[in-house]
This record gives structure tokens, C-alpha cells and sequence, in this order.
């Protein structure tokens, strides 16, 4: 073996091996350099994507009623749907809001793992009745999402919310990873001082990224923080990340809420009204069927601060002018107006009253 | 059995009648069940889940029922508790056949055991030294080991060739014997320890803590959530380390480590059938050796205790000399395990001091964690230390990550046994999926009823499993005037057991600020750690923390001087 001669042949193949491989090294330590040494660090990723305005094609007259009101007995939670969508359009009904081939999120407050009967979510009746609605009106498809505080699986389902949704037809999308996107809000960092919360923030985007009208359907509960969670407060179950944050600025985040989001429509479900320890409840004597009012109740609205002030005042029985989130989220939305989006955004009831844009139907 | 050329120019009718001979072979027919079993252990995992569990409730008694079938959970948690917990009684149905048939349970059921002869399989093939090793027995072409003296020209004996084959049986395979009696001897005390060890729950434990979640990287959701686990790369490691032996040791962990096969073994101590040789037929070309899965010698006196029943050496038997034989002669087995009684002293003293040894660090009664908080439903620690196996089915079920393999919180005994982390997750109200899949009874099956204290558990109250107290220095409205309170918000009882108490603090600009401050009403909180969940102050330890003092299930065990410090909830 030892006086066996090396071939050219061999020579050649052997040294080229070498060579061929240390260019290969040459060239991919050229290729991979990284003079500043951070061009290999996580990037936040650089997304333009902002939310619709979900508003903004709905042709909805200025003279029609902004916030409706049906009252009922509380087998009759269909009915009530019904007319109190109903009550904003007489002649055109959810076909003022929904038409063919829409592609609908509802966004139920599903954020416990409670039953139905304790009010800390969404009634499935009233999410029933408001899929039916959409489906009438010619949805191709309809996405129910939130991103619950407990385990996103077991709070579909306590809360009877994915039975309901299953059965008529509508898609659940859970908060997985991957489905969250960080959005702008604002091009600089908020400033909490001044009434801010968001500035960029993840949120739960793919399923709002393929919709084209968002439909809110929030109960109406007592809260530990802010008073009372109801339509603006329903969005924070878009957020992800550490959003515990903003508890600290609580009434900055609720009114950036109502900024972020412009509805198609927003539904306040007061069929038992969580009257105290809120947000969560847990015993049947903590909700009232339709809280003050004294009879169960539905609320459609194009207007999430005014229907939240009315609610507000009629359902928890409490002074919507002491509410900061409320008065904030007024003004907010009136730069936005001032910048030319359709948005309404009106603080008090008391001039919509004035005005007669508020309807009350009893079923 | 590879076919060569002039197989396949035989008749078709002649072809045909061999394929269907191979199928009907008996190590087919195990092969079949093997991958049934294999693929039902499989399922069994990734069903335990809590949206499954949820959704299809018969499942329930199905998801642990390969721990239930398993004797040594049974035979180990009679000991230490003496009874037998509701589904154990099914082990019955491998332990009695295994009295009649010997170990079949190591190579027809079960799926760790699988998984090595797998592996081995796999990665032991020809074109490795090994390979070529176990081939060339036979053909007279066998080169002994580097090391092995060769004798110049001339093949060595056949004796010589078996006694070096890696088939052979070997003296560690005591060891699985001395494993078994000091774990037993131990459960005489009252740990019980098999589970480190017990091949279905070590597999259990593995898919829980490594498996599963590896699978969940790439594709979250399909599997369900995703996992983490506190000291999962151990568990990775050893699940790693033990299959990869196979390359060196061929199914090193079940003819040398595994404590149920060492009962098993002892239990096929009367078998009615076993492999028998006919020494008449028997030419000693050692072709039994070559597939042989349990090193049990096949080609001289058999080792009883440790055949697998695994047939491959009656199909690779060239002569028709080995045979699966009723009664056969006494004299041609070597019965039981023949280690030496001086070792099985030894080995029972270990267990018979691992008792005081372990309990002497007091971790389980004076200086108990307080991080030591079991699931609801858990039973006092003594007991809990009586009847957890460590297979962690509860940790796979556990919807929101919270239950976690303990790393040594509660000393050595309860290394891998479930405790609940509020930084991974809390324990969710209506829940009680652990105790519903427990095979031991270590976390009872206890109704939400029960967990809650409703009904005609009123009286009684909720379990609770701690309670949460405030770090005042980390509190932002406590320590540092900032206005918070999620604690109070995500708190699930009603009434709340987070109460805000409403102050008046003068700020450093001297401005009177309005704050609420969290507080812990000690007889509403049920310890569920939602509260630590979810306190914006992370870091090594939140604001809000839950310790194990004040839960429910040491609360009739005042002289154990365990969680005394906080007075239990009515």
C-alpha cells in the first residue's frame, strides 16, 4: 500500500476536493459577514397593515336611529336581536349593515371559563340570533375570535359559545400564536400622561384581516377597574402580548379601544346584567335580568361611546359623566371625525335623545 | 428472510403459498399487535387533552389505561397503600396470562419495549461491524472482536463465537432484579418510586414532557397548546440516552433496567409453556441468537425469567429444534432469576434505606416548600407520596400549562411528580381533568361540584390549594403608587377574594392621589394563582404569589406541621 503511487488522476480529484472546499468556506464567510454584527438580531417586523375602518361602506343615514333598544322577556332573546337591529334601519334591517358575500367577525366577550347563566360572557342566544342575522343577510362567511384570560378552549366552551357556533355554521378562531400581528397605532410612543395607551401593539389580526364588517356583542358587567366592561371594553380581547400592562392606565387603554376599533355594528348583550364583582362574577345573585331597566335587554348601536354611556346609566344605574374612559374615547374620536372618518362617537345619550335618534321597541 | 433470485422465478401458485406462509408466521402476527398497541399508546397521549376530554367524556377511562394494565403500578401501590385503585384491578388481564405464558407482555404489548426493539432494529443493520458480526456467526466467517486474541487460521470454535454474540445473556441482567426489590422494599415505607423507572410510565412521561412539545413546535395547535415543562430536557435526555443504548447494548433498558420486567420475569416462574430446545435436533449453529430480543439463551438452558416470548428463535431455527413446548422438562431452563441471594439483601436494604434517607431532609413534613402545591383533588402529602407513579398524565391533561414535573420541591421522593406553577398557567375553575385521568388516585376524581363547594359540598367549601399573598414592595399600587389591581380583576371567587381598598396617598409632587390596593381575604382565596398569572410584575417572583399554606388537603393533619401558617378555608 505504502509504495503504491499517487495517480495524476487522484492527485488532481484529492486536490481539488481541497479546493474547491476552502472557496466554498472563502466565499460563504464572505457572504454571511456581518461587519456591524447586527444584522443577525430579531427584527420587530416592520408591518404597514392597519385596521379598516369597518364602518366606513356602510351607507347609513345620518337621520336614522343610532342606538336601539328592545326589551323582552328573556326566552325571547331572538326576538329581541331582532328588533333591536331592527330599530336602526326600519326599512333595510342587518341588510344595512351585512351584505352578500361579507365576510363577518363577531367578536362575543368570551373571556372566562363560566357558564351562560353568570353573565361573565357573551349569551350563546344572543350570538345565535346575531349569526342567524348575518347569514340572512348573505355573510359568505362568519368568524367568531376572542382571546379569553383562561385557557381559550375551555372558555368556548363553558361559556357555550363554540356549541352555538358549531351548530349555526361559524367559524371559531382561537388566539394561537401566529394568528397575532404587531400593528401601529401610533408612530410614536404613547405618551400615558396624556390620555395613550397604544402605540405598537400585537393583535389578534389574521381573523380581521379577512373580515370585512366587525360586529361587537358584549354583556354589560361591573368591573373591578374601570367600572364597567361593555362594548369598548369587548375589544381588549383583540389585544395579546402582556396586556395586564395597561391596567395601570386602564381608562387610557378602554377609549384607545375605541379609537383602534370603528365597528361595523355593536350589539350590547344585557340579558343578565352583572351588577357587582365584576369582571368575573360567579354567583347567580351577581347579574339582574337587564340590570336597572328591570327587564331583559338588547342593545344595537352604531355608536359604541354612546351606547356604553347609555348602558351605562339605564343598565348599572350609574353616572356615565364620572366615566373617564368615556369622555376620552369622545374625544378621540373627534379628531378622527376632524381627519374625515366615518365614525360616530357621541359621549352623551342625552343628545341623541334630544335629537330622537334613540328608539326603544318592547318584544 | 430475504428472497434470493431463483425464489422469484418459482411458480406463481408456489409464490403465493410462501407470502401467505408469512403472513401467518406468529412473529407477524406479534409484529401486528405490537404496532396496534403502539399505535393505541400513541393515541391514548395525544388524545389526553383537556378539549377532548371535554368533548368525548368516554374517554376518560380509556386515555391511562395502559398504566392501568400495567402490573408493577398495580402490585407497587398495593403495597404502599394497600388496595387496589378502581381501574388497577385491569392489570390483572397481563399478570394472569403472563402465570400461564411467561413475559409476553415485554414484546407483544408493550410500547416502550416496542420502541427499543424499533430503534434497534433500525439502526443495527448490516454494514456496521455489529451487522456483520451477527451474520458471520453462522457462516464461519466470524472475526472476533478487536481485543480477542485471534487464533491464527482456521475458524474459532461455535462455543467460542456464541459466548462473544451481543444476543448472549449477560450478567448486568441482574440488575433489573435488585431495581425491583429495593423500589418494592421502598414502597413498604410508603414511597412509592417505581414510576422513575416503570417503562409505561417513563414513556407517559417522556411524550408529556418532551415529545408532545418538540411535535408542537413547528405545528402549534395540532397537537394542541403550546407546552413547557420545568426540567424537561432531563427527561428528554434520559428518553434519549436509553433508546440510543439500543446501538451499543440491544434492548439495554428492558433486559437490564426495567423493574416490570424483572416482576414479570419473577412471575413466569410457573409458566405453563416456554421455549423448548430438542437437543436431539439441535446442530449448535446458534441461529436462535441472531434475532433473539431478550438474551435469554435459547441455544442452551433457557432463561426462564428472562424470554420474551417473542418467537423469533423458533423462526429462525434452520432444524426445527426449538418449539413453544407445554410442561416442558424441568432441567433444560434455568428457572428463576439466578442472582445471588446476598445481592437481593443488599438491594432490599438500599430500598430499606432510601426511606430515611429521603424523609430525613424533612421536605415533606417540617421544612415543606411552600411552592409545593399539588392539584385539586391532590391527597395529603403522605398519601400523595403513597400513590403518585410520576407518569404525568395530569401534566399532558392540564389545560392551561399549570401543572408542572416537580424538581425536587418536595426533596427526592417526588422528583417529576405534578406541581402547579402560576407562572405557566393557573388552575382554571371549572376543571378538574387531572383527577379524572389519575390512574392511582394520588389526585382523587373529584366533581366541579366538589373542587367548588357547591351543592351538598357547601358545607365543606371549596379545595383550595394555597393562598396568594402581596409582595408590597413589588405591588405598583402597594410599593410604588401606581394604579393596577388585575389581581383583583381576574380573581374567579364571589365574592372576590382580591378586595381593593381605597386610599388617599400624597404622590412625591405632592398631588393627593386616589388608589386602590390589593388585598387577600384569606377565607374567600382558593389558591388558583390566576391572580400571580396574570401580575404585570414579572420578574423572578410576581407581586401576587399563591404558596401551598392553608390548602385543603393537610388541614386534618395539624401534627404534621405542614402549612399551618394561614388557617384553612372552612
Amino acid at each position: 500500500m505504502a509504495d503504491k503511487r499517487l495517480t495524476r488522476r487522484e492527485c488532481l480529484t484529492r486536490g481539488a476536493g481541497a479546493v474547491l472546499a476552502a472557496g466554498a468556506a472563502a466565499v460563504g464567510g464572505y457572504l454571511l459577514y456581518d461587519p456591524e454584527g447586527d444584522a443577525g438580531l430579531l427584527k420587530l417586523s416592520d408591518s404597514n397593515a392597519r385596521l379598516n375602518n369597518y364602518f366606513a361602506e356602510v351607507d347609513f343615514p345620518a337621520s336614522n336611529p343610532r342606538v336601539s333598544i328592545a326589551t323582552g322577556d328573556e326566552r325571547r332573546i331572538e326576538q329581541m336581536v331582532r328588533a333591536a337591529v331592527g330599530g336602526l334601519d326600519p326599512s333595510l334591517g342587518i341588510k344595512r349593515f351585512v351584505v352578500k358575500d361579507d365576510v363577518v367577525l363577531i367578536k362575543p366577550n368570551v373571556g372566562f371559563d363560566r357558564p351562560p347563566y353568570l353573565g361573565a360572557t357573551t349569551h350563546p342566544e344572543v350570538l345565535r340570533a346575531v349569526i342567524r342575522l348575518c347569514k340572512e343577510a348573505g355573510a359568505r362567511k362568519i368568524i367568531i375570535t376572542d382571546n379569553p384570560i383562561e385557557s381559550p378552549r375551555a372558555c368556548f366552551a363553558k361559556s357555550g359559545i363554540r356549541q352555538v357556533a358549531e351548530a349555526e355554521g361559524a367559524i371559531i378562531v382561537l388566539p394561537e400564536r401566529g394568528r397575532f400581528e404587531t400593528l401601529t397605532f401610533r408612530d410614536r410612543e404613547p405618551d400615558w400622561r396624556k390620555g395613550e395607551a397604544l402605540g405598537r401593539w400585537p393583535i389578534l389580526y389574521e381573523p380581521l384581516a379577512e373580515a370585512t364588517k366587525v360586529i361587537g356583542v358584549a354583556p354589560i358587567k361591573d368591573h373591578n377597574l374601570c367600572s364597567a366592561s361593555m362594548n369598548l371594553k369587548n375589544w381588549y380581547g383583540l389585544l395579546g402580548g402582556r396586556r395586564n400592562l395597561f391596567h395601570q392606565v386602564i381608562h387610557n387603554i378602554v377609549s384607545d379601544l375605541a379609537l383602534m376599533m370603528s365597528p361595523t355594528l355593536v350589539i350590547a348583550d344585557a340579558t343578565r346584567v352583572m351588577m357587582r364583582n365584576g369582571p368575573t362574577g360567579g354567583r347567580v345573585t351577581d347579574v339582574i335580568p337587564g340590570g336597572k331597566l328591570g327587564r331583559a335587554a338588547v342593545i344595537a348601536s352604531v355608536d359604541p361611546v354612546a351606547c356604553d354611556a347609555w348602558c351605562y346609566q339605564h343598565l348599572l344605574g350609574r353616572d356615565p359623566a364620572k366615566l373617564a374612559y368615556l369622555k376620552l374615547a369622545h374625544e378621540k374620536i373627534q379628531d378622527r371625525i376632524a381627519a374625515g372618518h366615518r365614525r360616530f362617537g357621541q359621549f352623551s345619550w342625552k343628545i341623541y335623545e334630544r335629537q330622537g335618534l334613540i328608539v326603544t321597541t318592547s318584544v | 428472510m430475504s428472497f434470493t433470485h431463483s425464489e422469484k422465478e418459482r411458480p406463481r401458485a408456489a409464490h403465493f403459498r410462501d407470502s401467505w406462509r408469512n403472513w401467518t408466521r406468529i412473529t407477524t402476527v406479534r409484529v401486528i399487535v405490537q404496532t396496534v398497541m403502539f399505535g393505541l399508546f400513541l393515541a391514548f397521549v395525544f388524545l389526553t387533552t383537556f378539549a377532548n376530554l371535554d368533548r368525548l367524556p368516554g374517554l376518560r377511562c380509556w386515555v391511562s389505561k395502559m398504566l392501568e394494565i400495567d402490573p408493577l403500578v398495580a402490585v407497587a401501590a398495593a403495597i404502599t397503600t394497600h388496595t387496589i385503585y378502581k381501574g388497577l384491578l385491569w392489570s390483572l388481564i397481563i399478570l394472569i396470562p403472563t402465570l400461564f405464558l411467561g413475559r409476553f407482555f415485554c414484546n407483544w404489548i408493550c410500547p416502550y419495549g416496542t420502541l427499543h426493539q424499533f430503534v434497534g432494529w433500525l439502526f443495527r443493520g448490516a454494514g456496521t461491524e455489529d451487522g456483520a458480526r451477527q451474520d458471520s456467526c453462522t457462516s464461519g466467517t466470524f472475526r472476533p472482536p478487536r481485543g480477542a486474541d485471534a487464533t491464527a487460521g482456521g475458524a474459532p470454535a461455535v462455543t467460542e463465537l456464541l459466548q462473544r454474540h451481543p444476543n448472549r445473556y449477560r450478567r448486568y441482567q441482574h440488575v433489573k432484579y435488585y431495581i425491583l426489590v429495593a423500589m418494592l422494599v421502598a414502597a413498604a415505607f410508603g414511597t412509592l418510586q417505581i414510576g422513575l423507572l416503570d417503562p409505561i410510565c417513563l414513556f407517559y412521561r417522556s411524550m408529556t414532557g418532551v415529545v408532545v412539545p418538540a411535535l408542537n413546535m413547528p405545528a402549534p395547535s395540532l397537537l394542541g397548546d403550546y407546552r413547557f415543562h420545568q426540567g424537561a430536557w432531563l427527561i428528554g435526555f434520559l428518553l434519549f440516552g436509553l433508546v440510543a443504548m439500543n446501538l451499543v447494548y440491544p434492548r439495554f433498558f428492558c433486559r437490564v433496567l426495567c423493574p416490570l420486567g424483572a416482576l414479570l420475569g419473577l412471575l413466569s416462574r410457573f409458566a405453563w409453556w416456554r421455549i423448548e430446545r430438542d437437543p436431539n435436533k439441535c446442530n449448535n449453529c446458534g441461529r436462535c441468537l441472531l434475532h433473539c430480543e431478550a438474551a435469554c439463551d435459547p441455544h442452551a438452558r433457557l432463561r426462564k425469567a428472562e424470554c420474551f416470548v417473542c418467537f423469533n428463535c423458533i423462526e429462525d431455527c434452520p432444524e426445527g429444534a426449538l418449539r413453544f413446548a407445554l410442561f416442558p422438562a424441568k432441567e433444560h431452563e434455568v428457572t428463576g432469576p439466578d442472582a445471588a441471594r446476598r445481592k437481593f439483601i443488599f438491594a432490599g436494604v438500599t430500598g430499606l434505606l432510601f426511606y430515611p434517607f429521603a424523609r430525613s431532609s424533612g421536605r415533606v413534613t417540617r421544612d415543606f416548600s411552600s411552592k409545593l402545591i399539588r392539584p385539586p383533588g391532590a391527597v395529603e402529602e403522605l398519601e400523595f407520596l403513597e400513590r403518585c407513579i410520576k407518569c404525568d398524565q395530569c401534566i399532558r391533561v392540564c389545560p392551561t400549562n399549570a401543572i408542572q414535573p416537580d424538581w425536587f420541591e418536595s426533596g427526592l421522593e417526588g422528583l417529576w411528580s405534578p406541581v402547579l406553577n402560576f407562572r405557566m398557567g393557573h388552575c382554571q375553575l371549572h376543571c378538574t381533568a387531572c383527577g379524572q385521568v389519575c390512574p392511582t388516585g394520588a389526585i382523587q376524581r373529584i366533581s366541579v361540584e366538589e373542587k367548588l363547594g357547591l351543592g351538598e359540598y357547601a358545607e365543606r367549601g371549596p379545595i383550595k390549594l394555597g393562598t396568594a399573598h402581596i409582595d408590597m414592595g413589588r405591588c405598583l399600587p402597594h410599593g410604588k403608587n401606581i394604579p393596577c389591581v388585575v389581581c383583583e380583576e381576574v380573581c374567579p371567587t364571589s365574592p372576590k377574594a382580591i378586595y381593593g381598598e381605597r386610599v388617599i396617598r400624597t404622590a412625591r409632587d405632592g398631588r393627593q392621589i386616589e388608589l386602590t390596593i390589593p388585598k387577600v381575604d384569606i377565607d374567600r382565596c382558593i389558591g388558583c394563582g390566576i391572580c400571580e398569572r396574570e401580575c404585570p410584575v414579572v420578574g423572578d417572583r410576581r407581586a401576587i404569589y399563591v404558596t401551598a399554606e392553608g390548602e385543603t388537603r393537610s388541614r386534618d393533619y395539624p401534627e404534621r406541621d405542614r402549612n399551618r401558617s394561614v388557617r384553612p378555608c372552612k
